[in-house]
């Protein structure tokens, strides 16, 4: 395992009373990365990191998270990591400062708690209890509580799952925190928006297997799928034959009759030929929008599902 | 050890937060403390007390160890606070000692508030070997603590920890002499009698109180309790409702309870040895324990011995 691979996965199965959830699966994760395990539920993404977490042991294959055996040395390894994980709790009737005092004195070793309260801007709620948070508090407090440790590796299983959009644009920037901050982390979703937006690195899952892995932008770039360019303009096209432009694959006149919608392989070619036609024609441009292909439509064409299936 | 002792402190902080702690912690054993106190006209005499004592102490001890640490270990599990632990580098073993320091802390104020109030409302004389009543009854309520943690990692859901709960909380209450006196109980009934473990727990309480010897086997039997309960708690410990158990992990809690099960089966063939009652010879003769000394004195019309007299 190279000194900069702090996750290392091979051949990883895991079975539950005859049903595979994971299908022999590898990957790395580099030192510093945001790391995204992307797919529908049901695809073996929890299964995967709770594998890594050393919550569940593996069926077979080899797994080394920060150079531990996940199945061997479990305390170790949970010492050493943050994990937020979907669908917990707290007592109710706990302060969120003594949340914090209690997690701190699992571990070996633990950042003030007063500071990273601050950090998280729940220096206010530190008297508050539990119960009384809102998602978005609570959901902050759980990431507090995962860098309790310090973790140079931290673990985030759906971390926006049923979050509002705001809350959700919050729990990014921390993340972005954490990124910037050099800490490794990897991060089960199923918001394409997220996985863009926040990862490295991305591996699509699909049905316990892995079908595609790299960059974003790596990943959109190896997919068939074709721009779409929008435009529309201020005059009805009204039964104005359209050319055949380079590159354009299809092309049609939307119901308002003002939108011309515009499939093509090579973009950037294509809008500057429809933009030179338009002139021609003497049409008004009203409004331009170029759409690349994302990693929900390079989903859909590995697997032939959508990610919320 | 700092994660014992802080969360021994969250639990001890949680606990007093909750009203409904403080009413079966406090209250209702107090009410009950109170309402028998009257009934039976506790200050009369050293066995009437020692009668109350013992029913509302048992009735607290029940509650704290089976719902308390029973019951409330289920909650976490279900409400997915466990599984947030899980995570962490803890093991079940801080988890339960906290648990089981917890239900002593919060529950030894009660017992010291109920000597007091026997002593000064009803004319209890101070036990002589307060000490050893306070370590008994200590024991004890750790004990029924464990049990309450075995019933805890066997049950699957609440559903079925609240009817396990109930299955041992109410022979335990109404069988052990905690509330009927056990020496009213007919042979047959005496026999179930000696399986329980309340039983051993009530017998003790009210030889230490009447300054009687107390039987070592008692004091074993709750601490072999606590540490099969312990070690079984640790064993079955789930932290997540997800992982279920099977049918046949629930022989477990007979195995908590198999000190008992011995004591009950070698009190059943040896009855003569069976230790004394406080007041009493024996069971087999037994018509000199404090309930039953009230019946028979009531019957004949006889007043009782004062508080004083009983002590000499």
């Amino acid at each position: 395992m190279n000194l900069d691979t702090v996750i290392s996965v091979e051949s990883l199965h895991k079975s539950y009373a005859g049903l595979e959830a994971v299908k022999g699966i590898d990957f790395e994760v580099r030192r510093g990365e945001v790391f995204g395990l992307l797919g529908p539920n049901g695809a073996g993404k929890t299964s995967t990191v709770e594998i890594l977490e050393g919550l569940r042991p593996r069926s077979s294959g080899v797994a080394r998270v920060l150079g531990f055996d996940p199945d061997r040395q479990t305390q170790q390894l949970k010492d050493r990591i943050g994990v937020c994980l979907q669908a917990t709790n707290l007592p109710a009737k706990i302060r969120v400062q003594e949340a914090m005092d209690l997690f701190a004195a699992f571990y070996t070793r633990s950042l003030s708690t007063e500071q990273l309260l601050d950090r998280l801007q729940l220096s206010d709620k530190r008297t508050a209890y539990y119960e009384t948070l809102s998602g978005g508090q609570k959901q902050r407090l759980a990431l507090a509580l995962a860098l309790v440790n310090d973790p140079q590796l931290l673990f985030l299983d759906e971390p926006t799952t049923g979050l509002d959009p705001q809350i959700r644009l919050e729990i990014h920037n921390l993340i972005e925190q954490m990124k910037s901050e050099n800490r490794t982390v990897l991060l089960t979703t199923h918001y394409i928006e997220e996985a863009e937006r926040l990862c490295d690195r991305v591996a699509i899952m699909d049905e316990g297997k892995i079908v595609a892995m790299g960059t974003p932008r790596e990943l959109q770039k190896k997919s068939r799928a074709q721009s779409r360019i929008q435009i529309v303009v201020a005059q009805l096209f009204d039964g104005t034959a359209l050319p055949p432009w380079p590159d354009a694959v299809s092309n049609t006149i939307e119901d308002d009759g003002r939108t011309l919608t515009v499939h093509s392989t090579r973009p950037a070619r294509t809008l500057f030929e429809i933009m030179k036609w338009l002139d021609h024609q003497g049409m008004q441009l009203e409004d331009v929008h170029l759409k690349k292909p994302t990693l929900e439509d390079v989903f859909v064409e590995l697997t032939g599902k959508h990610l919320r299936d | 050890m700092r994660s014992y002792l802080e969360l021994i402190r969250i639990d001890i902080k949680l606990a007093l937060r909750q009203r409904i702690v403080i009413f079966f912690n406090y209250l209702f054993p107090l009410v009950f403390f109170f309402t028998f106190g009257t009934v039976l006209r506790a200050g009369l005499s050293l066995a009437r007390v020692t009668q109350v004592i013992t029913m509302s102490l048992v009735l607290g001890v029940l509650g704290s160890g089976l719902f308390g640490a029973g019951i409330r270990a289920l909650q976490e599990r279900e409400l997915n606070i466990l599984r947030r632990y899980k995570v962490t580098p803890i093991t079940p073993g801080p988890l339960l000692v906290a648990s089981m320091v917890t239900g002593w802390v919060i529950f030894m104020p009660y017992i010291i508030l109920m000597l007091v109030l026997a002593h000064y409302v009803y004319h209890m004389p101070w036990p002589r070997h307060m000490i050893s009543l306070l370590a008994f009854i200590s024991v004890g309520l750790i004990a029924f603590r464990a049990i309450g943690l075995v019933i805890a990692s066997v049950a699957n859901t609440m559903q079925e920890g609240t009817i396990l709960v109930q299955l041992l909380y109410l022979p335990m209450l109404f069988l052990s002499g905690a509330t009927f006196p056990a020496d009213m109980f007919p042979p047959s009934l005496t026999i179930v009698s000696n399986f329980i473990p309340a039983t051993y727990y009530v017998r003790g309480i009210q030889a230490v109180i009447n300054n009687q010897s107390l039987h070592p086997s008692y004091v074993g039997a709750l601490l072999l309790t606590t540490l099969v309960g312990f070690i079984v708690g640790v064993k079955l410990f789930r932290w997540e409702k997800e992982e279920k158990i099977k049918g046949s992990a629930k022989l477990w809690v007979a195995g908590v309870l198999a000190p008992f099960l011995i004591m009950g089966i070698w009190q059943s063939f040896h009855p003569k040895v069976t230790p004394p009652m406080p007041g009493q010879g024996s069971r087999v003769t037994g018509d000199r324990s404090p309930s039953r000394q009230i019946a028979n004195r009531a019957r004949a019309g006889e007043s009782e011995p004062n508080m004083a007299s009983e002590q000499k």
